[in-house]
C-alpha cells in the first residue's frame, strides 16, 4: 500500500476512489427511500452521450457528461411526474437512446476508439487526471453541500410526498434537485467504477447499511463508511490481483452487503424475538365480551 | 397521560375566517366525479368528523382540501386564503392514512415525528431546545417517548400511526386533518388518539377527521357531516345509530376473515378501501 501510495497515478485514483466512495451512498440513500434505486443507472447510460460529445468536440468528456446527464435528469424526472402510467416507455426511450447515441457518436470521434468506451463504461481509474480530480473533488463538495443545505426537505419528501405537499415544501424543486445531483454523482462516478457500475455504489452500500440500522442519519454515515471501504479496498485489490479496479469495488461492496445481511439476522436473533410489540394483549386473549367495543 | 401539557394552538381572537372553506367542489378520477359539489365552513376550533360509507367521496374531500387532488371545480379557501395562494402551511397539521414504508431506509420514531416541523424551521438550522421539547412532547402524548430511537418499521400499524399523529403534533399546528386515524388501529392506540383529539379541541384547534365510525371519538365529536355519494347527505349532530351495520351502503371489509389461526379472536377493525 505504501510503495503504491508513491506513484502519481495511484494516489490521484485512490483521491477519485474516496470521492466516489463518499457521495454516491449519500444521495444512494435518498434514491432508494424514494423507490428512484435504479435511477443512476438510466442516467448513466445518458452521461455516455455527453462522454462521447466531449471526444466529438474535443473538449473535455467530464464536463460534456456532465452537462448531457444533468439535462438527462431534469427531462428524466419530469417524464417521472407527467406520465405515471406510460413512464416506463419514455424512459427506456431516453436511456437507450442515451446509450445508443454514446456508441454512436464515439464512432465518428477522432482518436477515440471501442477502448475509450470501454473505460467510461466499465472506468478507468488509474487514467484518472489531475483536472479530473479537480473536477471530482469539486462536484462531490457541492453535491454534498447540496443535500446537506436541502437535507431535512428531502427527508420529508423521501418519506411521503404527499406529506411533503402539505408542508408546503416545493416538490418540484426538490425532487429536481435530487435528479441533478444524481447525475453530478454519475460524472463523478464515472471515471471509476464506469457508468454501467455506477448505480452500484449508490444502492448497495445503502442496501448494506440498513441491514444494521435503524435511523436514517446512521443508515447515511454507515453506507459512507462502506462506500468508501470498498472504493479503497477494490482499487488495492485491483492494484494487486491486476483486475478491473471498477469491478473490484462493485464486488467487494455486494460481500459487504451479504456480510451485513449475515450480521443484521444475527444481531436481531441475539436481541431475542422481532421487536413488533403489540399495544393490547396477544391476539386470542381478548376477552370476547369486549370486542365489538373496538369496531364501533 | 401527558395530553393535558399540550402547548399548541392559542385561542383564536374573533373574528377569524373558517379555517377550512369548500365551495360546490367537484373533484374527478378519469373523468369520474367522486365529489359532487360539496360546500362547506369549518370554523376555527370545530371538531369536525366527515363520516360515510367506503366510496363516499370522504378521503378525497380531504384530499382536495389539501391541494393532494385537483378540483376540477369550485373553490377551497384555508383560513381565509385560497388554497393556490396559501402559504402559512406551518399550521396546518396532515395525519395521512398510514406510514408510506418507501424504499424502506430505516427512520427512527424520532426522526419522523422531528420532520415534522420542516415547515417551520429555517434550512441549515440546527434544532432549538424549544424544537426538541417540542418534539419529546409530542412523543410523550401518543405514549412512543420509550420508543423513539426505534425504526417505525419496527413498530405495530397502530403504533405507527400514533407516530403520524406525533409527527402533525411537533409542528405545532392549528388546524388538524387526519385521513382515517382509526383504521387498523388497536383499542389502546384509540383512546391515546380521543384523549390527543380531546386536549388539542381543548385548546382551540381545529380538528377535521375522516372516519369511518365515530367509535371511541363519539363524545369530542360536535359535528358531522355525512356524505354519501359525493354530496353532503347531513351536516350537523351526529347521526346517533351509526355504527349500525344495518345501514344502507354501509359495507364491512374485514381483514383476514379467512386466515388461519387466532384471527377469530382478533377484534374485527374495519380496513376501509381508499376512497
Amino acid at each position: 500500500m505504501i510503495e503504491l501510495l508513491s506513484f502519481p497515478f495511484m494516489q490521484r485514483a485512490l483521491l477519485a476512489a474516496v470521492f466516489v466512495g463518499l457521495v454516491a451512498p449519500v444521495i444512494g440513500t435518498f434514491m432508494v427511500q424514494r423507490k428512484l434505486a435504479l435511477l443512476g443507472d438510466g442516467i448513466g447510460h445518458v452521461a455516455l452521450t455527453g462522454v462521447a460529445l466531449g471526444f466529438l468536440t474535443s473538449t473535455s468528456p467530464i464536463i460534456a457528461a456532465l452537462i448531457v446527464a444533468a439535462l438527462g435528469a431534469v427531462v428524466l424526472e419530469l417524464v417521472r411526474e407527467r406520465t405515471r402510467t406510460s413512464g416506463d416507455v419514455a424512459l427506456a426511450l431516453l436511456f437507450y437512446g442515451g446509450l445508443a447515441g454514446g456508441v454512436l457518436l464515439i464512432g465518428l470521434a477522432p482518436g477515440a476508439s471501442n477502448a475509450t468506451l470501454t473505460s467510461f463504461l466499465f472506468g478507468s481509474v488509474s487514467t484518472v487526471t489531475e483536472q479530473d480530480v479537480y473536477v471530482m473533488g469539486g462536484l462531490a463538495v457541492l453535491v454534498l453541500g447540496v443535500i446537506g443545505y436541502f437535507g431535512r426537505e428531502l427527508f420529508v419528501l423521501c418519506q411521503d410526498e404527499e406529506v411533503a405537499r402539505t408542508h408546503g415544501l416545493p416538490v418540484r424543486l426538490l425532487s429536481l434537485i435530487i435528479a441533478v445531483t444524481a447525475a453530478l454523482t454519475v460524472v463523478i462516478s464515472m471515471r471509476v467504477v464506469g457508468v454501467l457500475l455506477v448505480s452500484a455504489l449508490m444502492v448497495v452500500p445503502v442496501a448494506a447499511a440498513q441491514q444494521l440500522t435503524r435511523s436514517f442519519r446512521v443508515t447515511i454515515a454507515l453506507a459512507m463508511g462502506i462506500g468508501v471501504a470498498a472504493a479503497l479496498g477494490g482499487l488495492s485489490t485491483a492494484a494487486y490481483a491486476d483486475v478491473s479496479p471498477g469491478a473490484a469495488i462493485v464486488l467487494l461492496a455486494i460481500a459487504v452487503f451479504i456480510a451485513a445481511v449475515l450480521l443484521g439476522r444475527a444481531l436481531r436473533l441475539r436481541r431475542g424475538a422481532p421487536r413488533i410489540e403489540h399495544d393490547g394483549p396477544a391476539p386470542g386473549t381478548i376477552p370476547h365480551t369486549e370486542t365489538g367495543s373496538v369496531s364501533t | 397521560m401527558s395530553a393535558e401539557t399540550l402547548s399548541q394552538a392559542r385561542p383564536a381572537p374573533p373574528p377569524q375566517p373558517p379555517a377550512v372553506r369548500v365551495r360546490d367542489a367537484v373533484v374527478s378520477y378519469d373523468r369520474r366525479p367522486v365529489v359532487r359539489g360539496v360546500s362547506l365552513d369549518i370554523g376555527a376550533g370545530e371538531v369536525v368528523a366527515v363520516l360515510g360509507p367506503n366510496g363516499s367521496g370522504k378521503s378525497t374531500l380531504l384530499r382536495a382540501i389539501l391541494g393532494l387532488v385537483p378540483l376540477t371545480a369550485g373553490t377551497v379557501d384555508l383560513h381565509g386564503t385560497p388554497l393556490r395562494r396559501f402559504t402559512e402551511w406551518a399550521r396546518i397539521g396532515y395525519v395521512p392514512q398510514r406510514l408510506s414504508a418507501g424504499g424502506g431506509v430505516p427512520a427512527t420514531v424520532r426522526e419522523v415525528v422531528a420532520s415534522g416541523q420542516v415547515a417551520r424551521r429555517r434550512r441549515l438550522s440546527l434544532p432549538t431546545t424549544e424544537d426538541r421539547a417540542a418534539v419529546t412532547e409530542a412523543l410523550e402524548t401518543v405514549g412512543l417517548l420509550h420508543r423513539s430511537r426505534d425504526s417505525v418499521h419496527e413498530l405495530s400499524g397502530g403504533q405507527q400511526q400514533r407516530v403520524l399523529i406525533a409527527r402533525a403534533l411537533a409542528g405545532r399546528p392549528d388546524t388538524f386533518l387526519m385521513d382515517e386515524p382509526l383504521a387498523g388501529v388497536d383499542a389502546a392506540s384509540q383512546q391515546t388518539l380521543a384523549d390527543t383529539i380531546a386536549a388539542l379541541s381543548g385548546r382551540g384547534a381545529t380538528v377535521v377527521l375522516v372516519l369511518h365510525e365515530l367509535g371511541p371519538l363519539e363524545p369530542l365529536i360536535g359535528r358531522a357531516v355525512v356524505l354519501s355519494e359525493g354530496t353532503v347527505g347531513h351536516d350537523g349532530a351526529p347521526p346517533r345509530p351509526f355504527g349500525d351495520c344495518a345501514r344502507d351502503g354501509h359495507e364491512h371489509i374485514h381483514p383476514h376473515a379467512d386466515a388461519a389461526g387466532g384471527a377469530s379472536a382478533l377484534p374485527t377493525i374495519e380496513v376501509p378501501r381508499r376512497d
